[in-house]
């Protein structure tokens, strides 16, 4: 799950929120990039990819399904 | 409301997509075609964050061989004149995408290395040359297609109706309404076919998977298309923490699940297969593994030789990233022991369709995994292979239905009220789609719902499912467009969820991907499909019958016979 853009590093480019497949990611009325909508996060980490200056970190482990086994 | 008119518009920018865009174009390069995707323009869909090993049916290989496989493989539930034509096509795509840049691996002597699936004789799993970089270089290769060709893509747009030719008053389609869920911007895409290539549905389980969210299925069915295999999940075996891209070839090379004993338990439930077999049949070995307490599982990778880790070694892209940070948080993946989980992956229903994708109402047709190929047991590869075929199938189809048909126009006072129908909900007071999400996982996840299903857990499911409606999902709200998006997916993923709890229940019968602890045996009065029909809104399922006096290939054996669990 994506867990932090650092505002210092952030340019503001654009290029994590563009390249997000779900809609996670989204632009601050400063011009840098914020996470508007964590939940939606599925950890491909393409955001992370994109950042030409990596200020956008994601973690490797996923948001937990209900477990089958109650 | 905005108004784009196109000769034929596309739903979905994956594989199958692009594919169909591809078929449409080279077969009429006049024709306008428009791909609108839910996610960014030219993202690729998941064909883009997946392996890109292929199978393919090489020149001098026998489709024929090939169909008898899956014959097998799927206890019958196959439509063998339709796999026979996928497979003699593999190899075209195969070529094409090295045409376009995609490598495979080879052996020192330049012949294609390959891995046979699932115990099979036959299948075979083209690994690429690079781990990691498969799907990178596959949504490079189609984009430069795409710009090629002069297909149209738009992005960030969720689609809500396909619209019918009221004018005519034929059942034909005549476009599609949807918003830009950025803008909010209502859009009516008039078109003279509609290709339907969204995927199928997840319940959203988090890495790869949560794109598709059963807006496919649900469009087409209320477009008017029935639908088949939905009795069918992908439950798929993975770690429980984090996910892993790959895992279809790690069996066939010696991985192998082992319970908190030691014991490889796959070789008591299946002595012929042991471990190298088709998830759906390793997770029903996990689940009895843990309700027997032998949990938890870990996956012992010992047996893997050396010279077969570069099929199984991420070397870049976002696997070797995700390896690393794995790595970075304490865990090697090739060394480490950590527990893996079953987990409702997919549906694996889709729509009933005729050999190039038609759904049944004249102008839609449907490409990719929204045809209903496979019942729920499923080898590495095999979607990449046939969402290209069966896309450039629909592609070809929708552009030679549009030049031997009148033109349509689409009814824009009738665009306009179903787009104000979606909006509605947005800004009122009520339940967020995300918790009414988790209450719909939390309704599929149970194991005698989605595993080893029993009458009992998928009636208790259904009433779950009612209450749920009538309780929460009517006071559903969207704050802004975003939400409206995934307010839209929730409701589709409720009607899946319907869809799927109406086929289990329906199918008394234990066969490829479904498995009734109630009824463990497969039953010959129900080598049939299970087809969910529109009957008053609502599915109403009926067996079709394989046609197997129609086919080459009798059914004889059946794969779930190597079973004793």
């Amino acid at each position: 799950m994506i867990r932090s853009i650092d505002k210092e590093l952030c340019i503001g480019c654009g290029s994590c929120v563009d390249n997000c497949p779900l809609d996670t990611l989204r632009m601050d009325e400063k011009g840098k990039a914020y996470i508007a909508y964590p939940e939606d996060c599925h950890t491909c980490y393409l955001c992370e990819q994109a950042c030409p200056v990596g200020a956008v970190y994601v973690h490797p482990f996923k948001k937990q399904f209900p477990s089958a086994f109650g | 409301m905005e108004i784009i008119k196109t000769d034929i518009l596309i739903i979905g920018g994956g594989s199958s997509g692009l594919w169909a865009a591809k078929g449409a174009k080279e077969q009429d390069p006049s024709l306008e075609v428009l791909i609108v995707d839910k996610s960014y323009p030219d993202w690729g869909g998941l064909m883009s964050l997946s392996g890109g090993d292929l199978e393919v049916c090489l020149q001098g290989d026998s489709p024929e061989k090939w169909v008898k496989d899956f014959v097998y493989y799927w206890d019958g539930l196959c439509e063998q004149d339709v796999m026979e034509e996928l497979w003699q096509q593999s190899h075209g795509i195969f070529e094409e995408y090295q045409r376009l840049g995609c490598t495979y691996l080879k052996d020192n002597e330049g012949n294609y290395r390959y891995v046979h699936q699932r115990s099979l004789d036959t299948v075979k799993l083209f690994p690429v040359q690079t781990k990691g970089t498969g799907g990178k270089n596959m949504r490079k290769a189609m984009i430069s297609e795409m710009d090629r060709l002069g297909v149209k893509r738009m992005g960030r747009v969720e689609i809500t109706e396909i619209l019918k030719d009221v004018h005519s008053g034929e059942n034909r389609t005549a476009g599609a309404v949807g918003f830009n869920y950025v803008t909010g911007q209502r859009i009516l895409f008039e078109a003279q076919c509609v290709i339907l290539a969204a995927g199928i549905a997840s319940w959203k389980p988090s890495y790869n998977q949560n794109t598709a969210s059963g807006e496919g299925p649900v469009l087409a069915f209320r477009a008017g298309a029935q639908l088949q295999n939905f009795e069918f999940l992908h439950i798929w075996n993975v770690p429980k923490y984090f996910e892993w891209e790959g895992q279809t070839v790690l069996m066939p090379l010696g991985a192998k699940f082992v319970n908190k004993n030691g014991e490889t338990f796959m070789d008591r439930y299946s002595p012929k297969f042991g471990a190298n077999t088709d998830p759906h049949y390793l997770t029903r070995g996990m689940a009895l593994e843990t309700l027997a307490g032998n949990a938890p599982i870990h996956l012992d990778l010992s047996a893997i030789p050396e010279k077969d880790y570069p099929i199984i070694k991420p070397k870049a892209g976002r696997q070797l990233i995700h390896y690393e940070k794995l790595v970075e948080e304490g865990i090697d993946f090739f060394r480490d022991e950590f527990e893996w989980i079953p987990v409702v992956q997919l549906s694996n229903g889709a729509v009933k369709t005729g050999r190039n994708g038609e759904s049944g109402v004249d102008g839609l047709y449907i490409a990719g995994r929204l045809r209903s190929l496979d019942p729920g047991v499923y080898m590495g590869g095999f979607a990449l292979m046939t969402t290209a075929v069966t896309g450039r199938q629909a592609g070809r189809a929708a552009a030679d239905f549009i030049s031997g048909h009148d033109r349509v126009t689409a009814d824009t006072a009738y665009a306009e009220k179903s787009l104000a129908g979606t909006f509605e909900i947005v800004g009122k007071e009520g339940i967020s789609p995300s918790e009414i999400l988790e209450d719909l996982q939390k309704i599929i996840a149970p194991y005698d719902v989605s595993i080893l299903k029993t009458g009992e857990g998928l009636t208790r499911a259904r009433l779950q499912l009612e209450e749920l409606r009538s309780e929460k999902l009517s006071r559903m709200t969207a704050p802004d467009p975003h939400y409206l998006l995934k307010a839209e997916e929730v409701k589709s993923i409720a009607d899946v969820t319907e869809y799927y709890l109406t086929s289990a229940l329906f199918r008394t019968d234990s066969r490829a991907g479904h498995y009734r602890a109630d009824y463990p045996e497969h039953y010959d009065d129900w080598l049939c499909w299970v087809v969910l029909k529109n009957v008053a809104g609502k599915p109403v399922p009926e067996k079709r019958t394989v046609p197997i006096e129609m086919y080459k290939h009798s059914v004889e054996r059946y794969y779930s016979d190597n079973f004793n669990m």
